[in-house]
């Protein structure tokens, strides 16, 4: 059966539940909310990056992103409904890039829009301090960004397909970036920098001087996706539903 | 002409047999009754048709080829598995039409299958509100929406009020009667025998019959007549006369197999013999089943052969 048709009975499915609908808003609201309460902060600070300051509001942004992929896919194994649409796409692999698609694609909107916003309204606030961004950097803080949030997407549908609850995604993925990224990356140096949040986060500062650059540090999150996504998939394929 | 077909199918969950070694055509333009107690292995059977369980051995295709192979499913095969199965947060012509646009159906099918199934008017309303009645409508309306060759249908009467009972009796008839190969689960015997006319009965995931309803009733269900007299031995001999062989009872009834009141009755008074009491003692369908699957039990009870 050809993907285009079942890519948009997915996309349907997003449109009609509120709650992604509402995670969606979230991902955008939040990450002009804190980027715009940034734009106020103090400037002062040695460490001041002014294109992170601008594109802080990632933090909860992301948040917003991990629930959005995570509560698209735990919605399939709500009550078995990934019976009803695995007997209507019974090949597993289509049904499963289909759904994919659908949770990157509004999420990629959403994360540019959102920070193309973000830097707009964080700009206003810091003034004089921010000035100094050229053109190439503010395009790629939030061309990253974008991408960022949508790998995050991903990274939770994956992992919820693999786990097969949102739940149990949400618990392990929020604490993470949240907290253990932090903790972790402050003890052990070097290779904190590959964690999939921190070397994600590169692409949104000005300056950086760790193992990875801007886009060198996506990729390594592109690749924590993939193994997310990829073990979703293998966990799919080979279970009873 | 599309039938299911099952060819020793075996499925194993951690070394219990859901279903074991079964092997049944169910054929187009009649119902057929899936009977079986609560894990008998109907829905597992009915999940491994569909691909979403996979066999431990054996096969299950639908007209001839495996379900995962069918081009745009809905239109070969509709099935309702779990009326809870819709999203709670969803609208029922959502829900339906997301079906409708994954296998490319015509979206006015969505229409006329919540017309038929008389949820149009609460179409609009969220699954979460509506009654378990009003849930089993909507997977049967899922299950309507490609106009399928095949039907299958979990306990489909399961919260339907009377209406709705007398409602899916007719579907399934109409169902069969285009010619549609139509296959129900339940576990109440008497329900099954108001709209099914074959039967194949499930017990520990084994096959215990796969025959027409009418033989069924005629194989397993014997009249029987008890009697009450004063006078035994002129009773002995009339039956014995007429042929039937009569079963003396410690509290002192006797028990005719196989007879009617009428003949017993009209012969016992030609006769003479003082009757005292005369009833019709038939089991019962629901009997029969249940000492179908009972014997089954036992049977599975036994140390199993590893």
């Amino acid at each position: 059966m050809p993907f285009v048709p079942v890519l948009r009975a997915e996309w349907t499915k997003v449109r009609t539940l509120r709650s992604l609908y509402g995670a969606l808003l979230a991902v955008f609201a939040a990450t002009i909310a804190f980027s715009a309460v940034a734009g106020v902060s103090d400037t002062s600070d040695p460490e001041f990056d002014p294109l992170f300051m601008a594109l802080s509001g990632v933090t909860p942004g992301q948040i917003a992103a991990i629930s959005f992929g995570a509560l698209a896919m735990s919605s399939e194994y709500h009550g078995h409904a990934i019976r009803i649409s695995l007997a209507a796409v019974p090949r597993r692999g289509r049904w499963f890039a289909a759904k994919l698609t659908a949770v990157a694609l509004p999420a990629l909107a959403v994360g540019l829009a959102g920070a193309l916003a973000a830097l707009l309204a964080a700009r206003a606030g810091l003034g004089p301090a921010a000035s100094g961004l050229s053109a190439a950097e503010q395009v790629r803080g939030v061309v990253g960004c974008g991408v960022y949030l949508t790998l995050m997407a991903l990274f939770a549908a994956g992992l919820t397909a693999l786990l097969r609850s949102g739940t149990a995604t949400l618990s392990l993925m929020i604490p993470f970036v949240l907290i253990v990224s932090f903790v972790i990356g402050d003890l052990a140096g070097g290779l904190t920098d590959f964690l999939p949040d921190r070397a994600g986060q590169v692409v949104l500062h000005e300056s950086y001087d760790g193992s990875v650059g801007p886009w060198t540090g996506l990729a390594v999150t592109a690749l924590w996706t993939a193994a997310a996504v990829g073990a979703g998939a293998w966990k799919l394929r080979r279970s009873d539903v | 002409m599309t039938s299911i077909d099952l060819h020793a199918l075996t499925k194993e969950y951690g070394g219990r047999r859901a279903v074991d070694d079964l092997t049944v055509t169910v054929r187009p333009g009649r119902v057929t009754g899936f009977l079986g107690p609560n894990g008998a292995g109907k829905s597992t059977t009915m999940r491994l048709v569909l691909g979403l369980d996979r066999p431990t051995s054996g096969t299950a295709t639908v007209g001839g080829r495996p379900y995962a192979a069918l081009g745009a499913p809905l239109r070969h095969v509709g099935a309702l598995l779990d009326a809870h199965a819709a999203h709670p947060s969803r609208t029922a012509r959502d829900h339906l039409r997301i079906l409708a646009l994954g296998n490319r159906l015509d979206a006015r099918r969505v229409d006329e299958v919540l017309a038929e199934t008389g949820i149009a008017a609460v179409a609009h309303r969220r699954v979460k509100t509506y009654s378990l009645g009003m849930r089993q409508r909507l997977g049967i309306a899922a299950a309507l929406l490609g106009d399928p060759e095949v039907v299958m249908l979990d306990e489909p009467s399961n919260g339907l009020d009377p209406e709705g009972i007398v409602w899916l009796r007719g579907l399934l008839r109409r169902l069969a009667a285009e010619g549609r190969t139509v296959l129900v689960s339940s576990h109440l015997m008497n329900e099954t025998a108001s709209f099914a006319d074959h039967l194949v009965v499930l017990g520990r995931g084994r096959l215990l019959a796969d025959t027409p309803m009418r033989e069924f009733i005629h194989a397993r269900v014997r009249p029987r007549v008890r009697v009450r007299t004063t006078d035994a031995a002129a009773l002995g001999g009339v039956l014995a006369r007429h042929g039937h062989e009569a079963v003396r009872h410690e509290d002192g009834h006797w028990s005719v197999d196989d007879a009617r009141v009428d003949d017993i009755g009209r012969a016992l008074s030609a006769a003479g013999v003082p009757v005292l009491e005369l009833a019709a003692e038939e089991g019962t369908l629901e009997q029969a089943y249940l000492d179908l699957t009972a014997a089954a039990t036992e049977f599975a009870t036994r140390p199993q052969e590893v």
